[in-house]
């Protein structure tokens, strides 16, 4: 008895000592959590585990391809992981897959903060990587691409750029529209529409008809914004966005309450799905695909929902793609499309103190990023290259009709301005997508003090000295 | 007639609110064995012609339900039995030995602890954690769910330590035991009723616990129950019958738990609740 | 007397792995808040820099904080003036009830042991306006659908009404425990007197429980400060933040603003609140009951 108590005793203090030894030595930390693996934790994961042997190493891959819509492109990564894994001796790859929104806003945030990423990350490219890159939280890319030779090879890679460094590499690029519903529209012997009067008129008939007009789902404040975004920037330009964290602009100028205006003027007529405020994102496509809602504004990434064994496989060739059209008085370009090429993989710093682990980066962007995955990416999945890549080559791969529809949108655009979240600062993105859309949405502002809200955020933001 | 109104009028009251207890339960199950969301808006309050048990198939699959079950209960488990042996000593210390004040000041001390509102704490928590580089492993639940129930605990123990006579240990002392001894041999055993109802306690709280566990932990693999099945939830919304046959799976092991052990688990929350 | 029980040094060994993790995970991180939130740390950077009260100034300048705060309000006033009369009742009727007086107490105490995320999400069903339990019922009535959880009129009652749900039970149980530990001559003189069962209740019983009665509020309170969990799951603070509430509000400035220093400051705002509300509530209120009681 008494034995077992200076057991119990001792075992105690060791627990104890292990907890004083803060920020210490913790390697011993997993050995008894059962299956708590703790592969993300890189530095000490060099620690314990020899460096240059063919000894069984694990790497941690956040992704964000979950739910049903996204198996496609999970099947893409899930391919570069195998090639991988067999490329670098004694490799596992772990696939930790996470809501796109929740990754971006709070789970990679809080790992930074936390110094442990996982080693391979989807990475958001402006602001994210640059406030990333600026601490050194990110793996330089810049000597990787040289030596594989691809660093021209992307059409856009300053999102990820920070003083002249790579630190992330896009994915793919979306633009954004309205998806409409073909069916309907050869019904009512309508056309995509040419100008803003035609569209707003097919808005009304729908309503009338007794349909939804708008998919509508606003519990997260990206989605409604995407139109939104879109709408003021046909009014105030496509470049007004930009100019506001310089403050060549402001949120408050009348052409861009004349976007929330327009918004707000859909909202009121009833021309969104009723109670959107309280649906998630993948409520949006149901009420599209259900034919509940007539149209609905969404990213290109959109159309692999409509491919055989997908959600809208019923709406297989029904479905047609076009641009906001030109409104009255806008400033600036009227075909300007709302284009971005932000989304991508970033890689923690902690991999270049680990040979075999940038051997791994290394082969996997080798593998993710070269022209066949872009390809396939485009063709089962509906992702814009984010490559270069040779246009007989596009096109002969492009058999679908809606396919071929977004792409004839893009190339009759004349320019392309991303999207807010990717301009502002961190502040003015939550003000809109969590205070402002929805207020508006739900009746409890108006497009002014929106404006004279947003401006007074975005000030703030300008003034601080990070 | 009137007196057997009288009568049955609470009956009638209490058994409404019942109702209104329980109807949610009846609904989400029998909404977990219908066929899709429009045979639930077609027929929500009864029970479907037609059982489909494909949607616990399925829950189970996508849901990893039985992964953050098995997470939940060993670190749920692991925490409330760590906490009353470390809290046992405290409160063994603080009302057995006799240390003049310090007695007094490190009893107060902790229950100041009891005050404090945890979920204010989360971010320095979180920096520590980090810092410990125990960031997305079970320990970084392990040790606050540790901490945190070590107030209450204490204070349910010596409550009940101090209840016990003082005559005991002076026959230890003279059959030659030391204070640990006397602690292991005779205050532990003393005490086990006091600790079930502490351990039953903290091991609901921690059970339940959702916010340390939505942000400490990103692998899915190391998810609990709860922040698993808010998860689940997020990606498979639309379909509620699936999400039902989820929800029936995450309830009704508590309720089993809790239909074996009913007595010692109101005794022990409301205990909990009051010296809280 | 017995030197067993004080040697110093076996008090420290059975006091300091307890104290140990008290100091680390409850004073140090009061001390930590303290620290950063007078800084304005992003809490990724390296640096840090000093920054004085500005964090506070801009919290209390802040409309979305005193809207937060007015939520956590929400949670007070709900809880002391809807669940704490429901809870009285119902605990008098179930006392007093001969039969099925187990079958009461087991089944309203149920969903206090549930995970306030499962109940969340069950609950999120519930108002859903489609197909949602409560609509259908309203709309048994012709009453339109209402949309609880995306409207900002009616987002924060229906959390409020979840929350009721949860701890109603709980509460009741605790108040009933008192109430039958009333000693049974008490009621029998009354009744010998000729009082009616409403009488006896109001005269005897109620003051008896008094003070349990306090406690509950005493809990509602400290239950409505932290409140975080079940807006997180049911409507994230949304529709338009109309029911973020103090530590949600914390969370969201801290992590996803990249303003951890500010964050921080809300945190020691959110305890000097809880103390203020507790202090006012033991000084004002719970003085008073013990007056009349005694």
């Amino acid at each position: 008895m008494k034995k077992s108590l200076t057991m119990l005793l001792s075992l105690i203090f060791v627990t104890s000592a292990l907890m004083t030894g803060c920020g210490g030595n913790n390697n011993n930390k997993t050995t008894n959590a059962g299956e708590a693996t703790n592969a993300p934790d890189a530095t000490n994961a060099a620690a314990t585990e020899e460096p240059v042997s063919s000894e069984p190493f694990e790497m941690t891959i956040r992704h964000t391809q979950v739910g049903a819509d996204k198996q496609k492109r999970l099947a893409i990564l899930e391919d570069v992981v195998g090639k991988v894994q067999g490329e670098v001796p004694g490799l596992t790859f772990k696939l930790d897959g996470v809501d796109s929104d929740v990754n971006r806003k709070e789970k990679l945030r809080g790992e930074m903060a936390a110094g442990n990423p996982p080693e391979i990350f989807d990475l958001f490219g402006s602001p994210d990587s640059k406030i990333y890159a600026k601490e050194s939280k990110l793996l330089d890319l810049t000597p990787i691409l040289e030596e594989l030779g691809i660093k021209d090879k992307f059409s856009n890679l300053d999102p990820f750029t920070y003083e002249g460094k790579i630190y992330g590499l896009p994915i793919g690029g979306s633009g954004e529209g309205f998806f409409y519903n073909k069916g309907y529209y050869t019904e009512k012997g309508w056309k995509a529409p040419t100008t803003f009067a035609e569209l707003e008129q097919q808005l009304a008939d729908i309503k009338a008809d007794g349909k939804v007009p708008l998919a509508g789902a606003s519990k997260a404040g990206w989605v409604p914004l995407m139109l939104a975004n879109h709408l003021w920037s046909r009014y105030a330009g496509p470049d007004v966005t930009a100019k506001f964290p310089t403050g060549e602009a402001k949120w408050s100028d009348a052409n861009v309450v004349k976007g929330f205006s327009k918004y707000k003027e859909w909202i009121d007529k009833g021309y969104f799905k009723k109670g959107e405020l309280g649906f998630e994102y993948a409520e949006y496509t149901t009420q599209f695909t259900s034919g509940e809602a007539i149209l609905m504004y969404d990213g290109t990434w959109k159309s692999s929902v409509f491919k055989a064994g997908q959600s809208g496989e019923g709406m297989i060739g029904k479905v047609g793609f076009f641009n906001i059209p030109p409104v009255e008085g806008g400033v600036g370009d009227q075909t300007a499309l709302m284009r971005d090429v932000n989304n991508g993989y970033g890689f923690s710093a902690s991999v270049a103190d680990d040979e075999r682990q940038l051997a791994a980066v290394k082969s996997f962007i080798k593998n993710l990023f070269n022209e066949e995955m872009q390809l396939r990416g485009l063709v089962e999945d509906g992702v814009l290259p984010a490559m270069k890549i040779d246009q007989a080559k596009l096109n002969s791969s492009i058999t679908d009709d809606l396919m071929s529809e977004i792409v004839a949108v893009l190339n009759s655009s004349q320019s392309s301005f991303p999207a807010f979240d990717s301009l502002v600062q961190a502040d003015v993105t939550t003000e809109i997508s969590n205070i402002q859309i929805q207020s508006l949405i739900g009746g409890q502002t108006t497009p002014e003090k929106m404006g004279a809200a947003l401006q007074k955020v975005q000030e703030e933001a300008n003034a601080a000295v990070e | 007639m009137l007196r057997n109104l009288k009568k049955s009028l609470p009956h009638v009251v209490l058994l409404s609110y019942l109702l209104v207890i329980l109807f949610p339960f009846l609904f989400v199950l029998f909404s977990s064995v219908k066929k899709d969301n429009n045979e639930i808006a077609l027929n929500p309050f009864g029970i479907p012609k037609e059982f489909v048990f494909n949607n616990y198939v399925e829950a189970w699959v996508n849901a990893k339900i039985s992964t953050y079950f098995f997470n939940s209960l060993y670190i749920s488990i692991f925490a409330s039995v760590v906490t009353i042996l470390l809290g046992a000593m405290f409160a063994f210390a603080v009302t057995r030995m006799r240390q003049g004040k310090w007695n007094g000041i490190l009893f107060s001390l902790v229950l100041i602890g009891m005050l404090i509102p945890n979920n204010a704490l989360m971010l320095p928590i979180y920096t520590i954690v980090r810092k410990l580089g125990i960031l997305n492993t079970h320990w970084a639940l392990i040790i606050p769910y540790i901490a945190n129930a070590i107030p209450f605990t204490i204070i349910i123990l010596a409550a009940f330590m101090r209840s016990l006579p003082r005559e005991i240990e002076e026959a230890a002392v003279m059959d030659g035991l030391k204070a640990q001894g006397i602690f292991a041999r005779i205050i532990v055993p003393l005490t086990i009723p006091a600790m079930v109802t502490v351990f039953i306690v903290n091991f609901l709280g921690n059970w339940n616990e959702f916010l340390l566990a939505n942000y400490f932990l990103s692998n899915d693999e190391l998810r609990t129950l709860p922040v698993g099945m808010v998860q689940f939830r997020d990606q498979y919304q639309m379909n509620y019958a699936q999400m039902s046959a989820g929800i029936v799976y995450s309830v009704v092991p508590v309720i089993i738990i809790y239909a074996i052990l009913q007595e010692k688990i109101i005794e022990g929350v409301t205990a909990g609740g009051v010296k809280g | 007397m017995n030197k067993a029980l004080k040697n110093p040094l076996v008090f420290t060994l059975f006091v300091l792995p307890a104290l140990f993790l008290f100091l680390m995970f409850f004073v140090y991180p009061i001390f930590s808040s303290i620290y950063y939130s007078l800084t304005s740390w992003n809490g990724v950077s390296d640096t840090v820099k000093y920054t004085g009260l500005t964090n506070f100034k801009k919290a209390l300048g802040d409309e979305r904080f005193w809207i937060s705060a007015k939520n956590n309000g929400w949670f007070i006033i709900f809880s002391c003036f809807v669940q704490v009369p429901l809870i009285v009742l119902f605990s008098l009727l179930i006392a007093n009830v001969k039969k099925l007086k187990g079958l009461y107490k087991t089944a309203v105490f149920m969903p206090a042991i549930m995970s306030t995320a499962v109940i969340g999400i069950l609950w999120g069903f519930i108002y859903e306006p489609n197909i949602g339990l409560i609509n259908k019922i309203i709309g048994l009535f012709g009453v339109d659908p209402i949309y609880w959880l995306s409207d900002e009129r009616f987002a924060m009652l229906s959390i409020l009404i979840t929350n009721a749900w949860q701890w109603t039970g709980f509460y009741i149980v605790m108040v009933l425990a008192a109430i039958l530990s009333i000693p049974g001559e008490l009621d029998e003189a009354a009744k010998i007197d000729g009082a009616t069962g409403v009488q006896r209740a109001l005269r005897i019983t109620l003051p008896l429980i008094m003070p349990i009665i306090s406690i509950v509020i005493m809990l509602s309170i400290a239950g409505a400060m932290k409140a975080a969990d079940i807006v997180i799951v049911m409507t994230k603070g949304g529709p338009a933040g109309s029911t973020e509430v103090m530590a949600t509000y914390m969370i969201k400035y801290a992590i996803t603003n990249f303003k951890y220093g500010y964050g921080n400051a809300i945190a020691v705002l959110i305890f000097m609140f809880t103390l203020v509300v507790t202090a006012f509530y033991q000084l004002v209120i719970a003085r008073r009951n013990e007056r009349i009681e005694y």
